[in-house]
């Protein structure tokens, strides 16, 4: 039964059905099922039967955006159920938008939806969000990494501006400030001081990862993923 | 007040009073739902032939254009500011299609050329239009565009590519420097102009504008007939008041409007062939909603990030075919090679997907997009001047043949383009001064050329610039 279970909860993450999902934790709690084990049997594998068919092409965007959604609701009621001990199932949580003057979304969705489906606890901001936003919003939530995106080259400075502001307000050494989108270089990424740079979104994840998990403060060094030339 | 003004004001009005619909729901729930159930209906789905990447069956293109109509009429644009549906109905899209332009012309004097609704296999010559907004230094700009419009006989119309900064300052989007960065591009592509002796050329849109206040800058700098704004609408099926600022700005200068919207492989729409139905309703209902004078809508693979794989490759040309084939709206289709300057990969992208929308149909393109148009300078006149050759010289050609080519150039660089060759930025393969290229650039430039016209792209028909 428990397999089943667990089986229909993974299934019903990668095909991005949110309350079905919801139906089925609750369903796995009522029969008593340690919520942590359903997280990580059903839930967790959900989310890795997304990535995987994502990455395979038979997956697409909203699977992947309501795959995270389903996630988050999981969590929270998993949560609910046991307390902070769940906490430590999500790798952190990152504040990502795209900045100032860019309302060009998909690149960024895509990193939002992986990271979330990777374990982060994700708050996206949307599009055109003003540098302030960012850290106004990680300061709200305590995140530990502030992301930012863009595909145009005019709205770049932006992204210098969120590392700017934290170090003159004494915050540098509090938010990892990782940076991605079409036009940004590691060069860029090295040249603002900021604390990664990821290629593409699955490079992105890979960072967000290394970074919560270096132990290291943020403002040290730039870090830069960037799988394909491996 | 015009019949233009009254048909944006139409839409404007729907923008505040049509159906409600959150743009998280659109995008995860509505189109996916609508277009997958669209696939099924019209049996379209699993039907991509990789092997074929340049679609040769007109039943298909034909199919693809029902489903594609039908989407349009459900769907209509969600604008995102507003998060209202704007919805047409079945009289306002025929209205639309019947009253669409015969012709559209850009540029004055001897600098006119004329656009024209193209079918597949078409020989009438498609205009190609210089460069995509790809960042340059503000010292390069008047070089740089003036040798991108050096050669009439391949480059028609101006767009340009965009300023680093302004006056020495960083530009920054959505500030007063992109307003006054509006101002200084026009006053800038027209010493480029003067320069090439071609001040009678059409100008499209400011490339700068990344947002409004660009073009707000701008536009009136630009005026009348022969000059365009551009509109480039949010994906999938959206538009804001940023598309309606602007269009309003060109109906105030007289310009023609080209809006665009692109549709990705593996985002909201899904598949291939879900890209191809929304890329379909989108090339039908600008023109209807922003009173788009032409349209300039693509598919794109997401996971990519361009339209030279083979998946974009057959995607687009059964989008392109199938409005083609039904329609006379003109279509602006961008190629978005990968590759930078100075590298053989570049030119085969430009060669596959440029004779892919020029044999499928579509009356203009703007190019190119050296290397992804992610770093800065690297740009230079020859890879337009490419472009060009490519595009008009393949008008004419059967898919068939097309087909056949694209089949053997297609594996000379589909296993790089997940990590494309960046190439040489324009100092270092591009002579300036003198308009010339790098020998080793001129060199791979004839290698190419050649070995494409061996395997039967006929670049030796009229372009020769040598």
């Amino acid at each position: 039964m428990k397999d089943q279970l667990f089986e229909r909860l993974s299934n019903a993450i990668a095909e991005g059905e949110v309350e079905e999902a919801v139906v089925i934790v609750k369903e796995g709690l009522d029969a008593g099922i340690p919520p942590l084990e359903i997280m990580e049997e059903g839930g967790t594998k959900g989310l890795q039967l997304v990535s995987q068919r994502f990455s395979e092409g038979t997956a697409f965007l909203p699977e992947l955006m309501l795959a995270g959604d389903a996630m988050t609701e999981l969590l929270a009621l998993v949560l609910d159920k046991i307390g902070d001990e769940g906490a430590s199932e999500r790798l952190g949580k990152v504040v990502i938008g795209q900045v100032k003057g860019d309302l060009h979304d998909i690149g960024k969705n895509v990193v939002s939806a992986l990271l979330s489906v990777n374990g982060f606890e994700v708050y996206d901001l949307g599009v055109d969000v003003e540098p302030k936003a960012f850290i106004d919003k990680a300061k709200e939530v305590g995140a530990s990494i502030i992301a930012s995106s863009t595909l145009l080259t005019t709205s770049m400075p932006y992204q210098k501006d969120i590392v700017d502001y934290l170090k003159d307000v004494g915050l540098r050494d509090k938010f990892f400030c990782v940076v991605g989108g079409g036009p940004v270089t590691p060069d860029w990424a090295e040249k603002i001081g900021a604390d990664g740079y990821g290629r593409n979104a699955t490079d992105a994840v890979e960072l967000c990862k290394r970074l919560v998990k270096s132990g290291s403060a943020p403002g040290a060094k730039t870090e830069i993923v960037d799988l394909a030339q491996i | 007040m015009s019949i233009r003004i009254q048909r944006i004001m139409n839409s404007l009005e729907k923008a505040y009073t049509g159906p409600v619909c959150s743009v998280k729901e659109w995008d995860t729930k509505i189109i996916p739902r609508t277009i997958k159930a669209k696939l099924k209906e019209h049996r379209l789905e699993n039907t991509m032939d990789l092997d074929n990447p340049i679609n040769c069956d007109d039943d298909l293109a034909d199919a693809f254009f029902k489903a594609g109509y039908e989407l349009a009429l459900e769907m209509g644009l969600l604008c995102t500011d507003t998060e209202r549906i704007i919805k047409v109905t079945e009289k306002e899209l025929q209205e639309s299609l019947r009253e669409y332009p015969e012709e559209v012309k850009f540029g004055r004097g001897k600098d006119q050329v004329i656009m024209r609704p193209r079918k597949p296999e078409s020989e009438i010559e498609p205009i190609v239009c210089a460069s995509l907004g790809i960042v340059v230094s503000e010292e390069l700009y008047v070089p740089i565009t003036e040798g991108l419009i050096k050669y009439p006989k391949l480059v028609d119309v101006l767009h340009g590519p965009t300023l680093a900064t302004v006056y020495g300052k960083e530009v920054r989007s959505g500030t007063p420097y992109e307003t006054l960065m509006g101002r200084y591009e026009t006053e800038l592509r027209r010493q480029a102009t003067i320069r090439a002796e071609r001040e009678g050329i059409g100008h499209t849109g400011i490339a700068g504008a990344v947002t409004h206040y660009g073009h707000l800058g701008g536009a009136a700098f630009f005026p009348g007939e022969g000059n365009n704004t551009m509109s480039l609408c949010p994906v999938e099926l959206k538009t804001s008041m940023s598309n309606f600022h602007r269009i309003i700005m060109g109906i105030n200068c007289g310009h023609n409007i080209r809006a665009g919207g692109f549709s990705y492989i593996g985002g909201y729409a899904g598949p291939a062939e879900g890209a191809i139905l929304a890329n379909i309703a989108t090339d039908l209902l600008l023109p209807v909603i922003l009173q788009a004078t032409y349209v300039s809508s693509y598919v794109y693979d997401l996971q990519l990030f361009g339209n030279c794989g083979r998946k974009a490759v057959w995607a687009n040309s059964v989008a392109i075919q199938a409005v083609s084939r039904n329609t006379n709206i003109m279509r602006n289709k961008i190629v978005n090679e990968t590759a930078g300057p100075c590298t053989e990969m570049f030119l085969y992208e430009a060669a596959v997907g440029l004779m892919n929308h020029c044999v499928s149909g579509s009356s203009k393109t703007t190019q190119p997009r050296s290397a992804g148009g992610r770093y800065t300078d690297y740009l230079t006149p020859m890879e337009a001047w490419w472009c060009g050759e490519v595009f008009k010289s393949c008008a004419g050609m059967t898919r068939k043949h097309a087909n056949e080519i694209a089949k053997k150039i297609l594996p000379k660089y589909e296993d790089k383009l997940a990590n494309p060759d960046k190439g040489y930025s324009v100092r270092e393969c591009f002579d300036l001064e003198n308009m010339r290229p790098t020998p080793e650039y001129e060199a791979l430039y004839n290698r190419v050329r050649d070995e494409l016209i061996e395997l039967g792209m006929p670049l030796d028909k009229v372009y020769w610039t040598k």
